[in-house]
């Protein structure tokens, strides 16, 4: 009878010996597989032998398809670095960058060199395309709060129209929190850029400049933050001038109303010097 | 008569012509935006994921850009928001620098570099930079997320299609298209998506609707041409057709909605910004009565024009409104007024009073109204007073407003036991040619408080008060009937002055971003006080909305409930309804508001 401890210090150099022969492998996407290489979407290529088994990763049985691009694969290499096994999925395995011992499998005819555009720079907040670097896609929770104009009907709703919603001026609707004030809370990813503007609803009563005029969108960028918070203000909109609410065109007007109430009981005697 | 007509129609004809010289620099101005780059793709199947704004297409992919690049593979992967795309396996790359076999290329747009994996005698990865094929730089490194598909694995494709135009930053434009509209497949010959930054282009010229299904049948960086399958309440299910053109500073939507009904109002709405301190917006609109393209029964026009000039600290506005009520003649049963007004406004920006946490603004303004026309109501004019018409009436007004917005008080420490103060008073008088004045003004007050992370609330009160006074006389004494028949013995002290007044209590509960509730409490007190079936209901728009919310006759009570959460990565549901508590013959609003937001 062998003693227990004596059992698990076998048991741990049995794993530890089938290790140190275990083929290397490494799990990844593809993005092609032609001309005796299958590359990966790290964009490295590997030489496959000419005898490679392709098989269906969750059987272990020949795969019924070839390899091709998007499909998840498990390649396995022999001591040489030439792929053996390429096990195929379309459930997603992880896709992570290369280890060293596998980076050295790969196969490229120039000798690599640093690219200085990849060195971050301080400056780089925002690349000339308006594309943030360097921030992670983290989710951030922005609290957007709008003060709106003193002329604006109590019973308004407010919204936020933006880029992302192809200019849907009801896009994202918002909180009343006091007269003047309106929130809205979102998840949104970091990196993201959004052009915005604040409607009631439409895009005839869209926020104007300080100075009457149409505004360029709002821009937000979000960067990684926990917490991100925007306060803006709207001035005016676009069916008000100063504190006059401007006529609607939406449908044919009703004929001059000379009374400042437009909905009076009927029968009501117009005003007549006494 | 005819020849009125005639005339009529020319002077329409006229005007469009005008409108057409007007806005003629939108379309010859639009090519200063116009894409740097226009990418062609076709593949045995294309899909568009429009909430990630993602192109992904495979099989026989082929690739044309503008500048006579041309690529073939087997996969097709474009993110149009960052604006770059790969394609992957089997590439074959055509270009200035020769013909290239290779496993994948991507193209970084904005940054104009291409990185590109040949298959030569070996692997290699070659980067070229700003669009020159002839000299690659082999062996740098690439960017590490270069050649990597987006995670599709819960994502739902949106449209497929077989061909797709992409306009650089701006649009794509997809052929043989199959749409899923609720899951249910909907060929279409072709589908157009905008995804640019000019919001122009987004401007419409339709009414509101409950439902409308859009195709954006195709369209351009400049241009939209779009059908709408539409409902709402008063038309029911109808066509409409609309085409946007627009421009760096200019745009312009007409349209016919609904073409498919009796009455159709063929739209124009246009505008310019004319350097940087002057703006023009035109809205057109010719109502006609008649069966598709026949002979019109009844037709109408109004003109709205709107003017804006940025001065320093202030601006003007003037607003010319033109209606013809008939434009057929004596043989429409419309009323033949032909109103003209034309107003100039002035306001000033909003400034603060010294060093208070005050706010002020003052506005003016000029109009003249005219019409001499009998129709409505048989009156002629605009007017009649003391037995004498007003074919003209001149008014001007003076306004102002006071404004605090942010008062804190309260353990100003502690954001959760902070208290907000904000209060508006504006007041506007308006004289009138005709013997009489108008005065408005409102008082806003409120106090807000953040109570939890979840919980806010607060409590506002509003006055409205609107004076109507003539010189001499004025209202006089009436007594309507309610709705049981009796008379309204209160409305008797009404002179021609009104005040309404509105206290709110509102509560947020806001669990998380995905999930909102609010509960807001009002009580109307009003005079001259609301009895049911004495004042007529505001007239509603299309979707059965109220055209204006605070009005005569509100019922004293009312409480709105409102959800909003989530269903989709890219669809909240907002859910919202109004109970009255038995005003008359009003319980609940008529229907549940449900709105489709992001």
């Amino acid at each position: 009878m062998i003693p227990r401890p004596v059992r698990a210090v076998c048991a741990a150099l049995a794993v530890i010996l089938l290790a140190v022969n275990a083929p290397i492998s490494i799990t990844g996407q593809l993005l092609a597989y032609q001309q005796g290489y299958v590359f990966f979407t790290t964009g490295d290529g590997f030489r496959v032998a000419p005898t490679v088994r392709i098989l269906d990763d969750r059987t272990k049985q020949p795969a019924k398809e070839a390899p091709a691009p998007r499909i998840y694969a498990r390649a396995t290499f022999d001591a040489s670095g030439t792929v053996v096994e390429l096990d195929l999925s379309h459930r997603p395995l992880p896709v992570e960058p290369l280890p060293a011992d596998v980076q050295q499998f790969a196969v490229v005819a120039s000798t690599p060199f640093p690219n200085p555009e990849l060195i971050p720079k301080a400056s780089d907040n925002a690349a000339p395309s308006g594309m943030d670097v360097g921030v992670s896609g983290k989710i951030v929770l922005v609290t957007i709060t709008v003060q709106v104009p003193p002329s604006t009907p109590f019973g308004s709703q407010i919204f936020i129209t933006t880029d992302a919603s192809g200019w849907n001026p009801q896009a994202i609707a918002m909180d009343r929190i006091d007269a003047l004030h309106f929130r809205i809370t979102r998840h949104i990813a970091s990196g993201t850029i959004l052009h915005y503007l604040y409607t009631r609803g439409s895009l005839q009563t869209e926020e104007r400049a300080e100075n009457g005029l149409d505004r360029k969108p709002r821009l937000l960028r979000v960067s990684d933050a926990d917490v991100r918070l925007v306060d803006d203000v709207v001035y005016a909109w676009a069916d008000q001038s100063g504190g006059t609410q401007l006529p609607q065109p939406n449908t044919l007007p009703t004929p001059y109303n000379p009374a400042p109430f437009p909905n009076l009981p009927p029968g009501l005697p117009t005003p007549n010097p006494r | 008569m005819r020849l009125l007509l005639h005339v009529r129609q020319r002077s329409i004809l006229i005007a469009l012509m005008l409108a057409s010289v007007l806005f003629a620099p939108v379309v010859a101005r639009a090519d200063a935006v116009a894409p740097s780059l226009v990418v062609h793709l076709r593949a045995d199947h294309i899909e568009f994921y429009y909430d990630r704004y993602l192109i992904e297409a495979d099989g026989h992919v082929r690739v044309r850009m503008s500048d006579g690049t041309t690529v073939t593979g087997d996969a097709f992967s474009m993110d149009l928001k960052l604006n770059r795309f790969l394609i992957a396996s089997h590439v074959h790359l055509q270009s200035s620098g020769g013909n290239l076999d290779g496993a994948a290329i991507a193209d970084f747009l904005d940054f104009r570099r291409i990185y590109f994996v040949p298959v030569l005698a070996k692997p290699d990865r070659w980067t070229y930079e700003n669009g020159d094929y002839r000299r690659p730089i082999k062996g740098r490194e690439m960017p590490g997320d270069t050649f990597y598909f987006p995670d599709l694995s819960h994502a739902t494709p949106q449209l497929s299609a077989k061909s797709a135009t992409i306009g650089a930053k701006s649009y794509v434009r997809f052929g043989d298209v199959t749409s899923y509209v609720f899951h249910v497949p909907v060929p279409l010959p072709s589908y157009y998506v905008y995804f640019g930054t000019n919001q122009d282009l987004a401007q419409n010229s339709l009414s509101g609707a409950n439902l409308d299904l859009t195709w954006n049948a195709t369209g351009s960086n400049n241009t939209i041409s779009a059908v709408h399958l539409r409902h709402d309440t008063q038309n029911g299910n109808y066509l409409a057709f609309e085409q946007h053109f627009a421009g760096a500073h200019e745009y312009a939507v007409v349209s016919v909605n609904p073409a498919t009904r009796l009455g159709k109002f063929w739209n124009m709405n246009a505008g310019d910004r004319i350097g940087n301190r002057l703006q023009l917006n035109v809205f057109e609109q010719y109502y006609t009565e008649q069966h598709l393209f026949g002979r019109q029964h009844a037709a109408a026009s109004y003109t709205f024009l709107d003017l804006n000039q940025a001065l320093p600290h202030s601006y003007l506005q003037a607003v010319i409104q033109q209606t013809y009520y008939n434009l057929i003649g004596k043989g429409s049963p419309a009323i033949p007024n032909h109103p003209i007004q034309l107003h100039i406004y002035g306001s000033s920006f909003n400034n603060r009073i010294f060093k208070t946490p005050f706010y002020e603004q003052i506005h003016w303004g000029i109009g003249f109204n005219h019409d001499t026309s009998t129709g409505y109501h048989n009156v002629t004019g605009l007017q009649t007073y003391g037995g004498y018409t007003y074919t003209t009436i001149w008014d001007h007004l003076l306004g102002y407003t006071v404004y605090l917005p942010n008062f804190k008080f309260g353990n100003r420490d502690n954001p959760y036991k902070t208290f907000y103060f904000n209060a508006t008073l504006s007041a506007q008088r308006q004289w009138f040619s005709v013997p009489h004045h108008t005065n408005s003004a409102t008082t806003n007050l409120s106090v807000s408080r953040q109570f939890s992370r979840d919980i806010s609330a607060y409590v506002a009160y509003n006055v409205t008060n609107t004076g109507d006074y003539y010189n001499h006389g004025g209202y006089t004494p009436y007594a309507p009937t309610d709705a049981s028949g009796n008379p309204d013995y209160g409305f008797l002290a009404f002179r021609g002055a009104a005040t309404l007044r509105t206290a709110t209590l509102g509560i947020n509960y806001s669990a998380n971003p995905d999930f909102t509730a609010s509960l807001t409490f009002d009580r109307h007190k009003d005079f001259p006080a609301a009895v049911p079936g004495v004042f007529p209901l505001p007239p509603t728009n299309n979707i059965g909305q109220y055209l204006y919310t605070n009005y005569l006759g509100q019922p004293p009570y009312d409480i709105t409930g409102n959800v909003r959460a989530r269903l989709l990565p890219h669809l909240m549901i907002d859910v919202q309804r109004t109970y009255f508590f038995n005003f008359g013959t009003e319980k609940w609003s008529p229907q549940f508001l449900v709105q489709c937001t992001q």
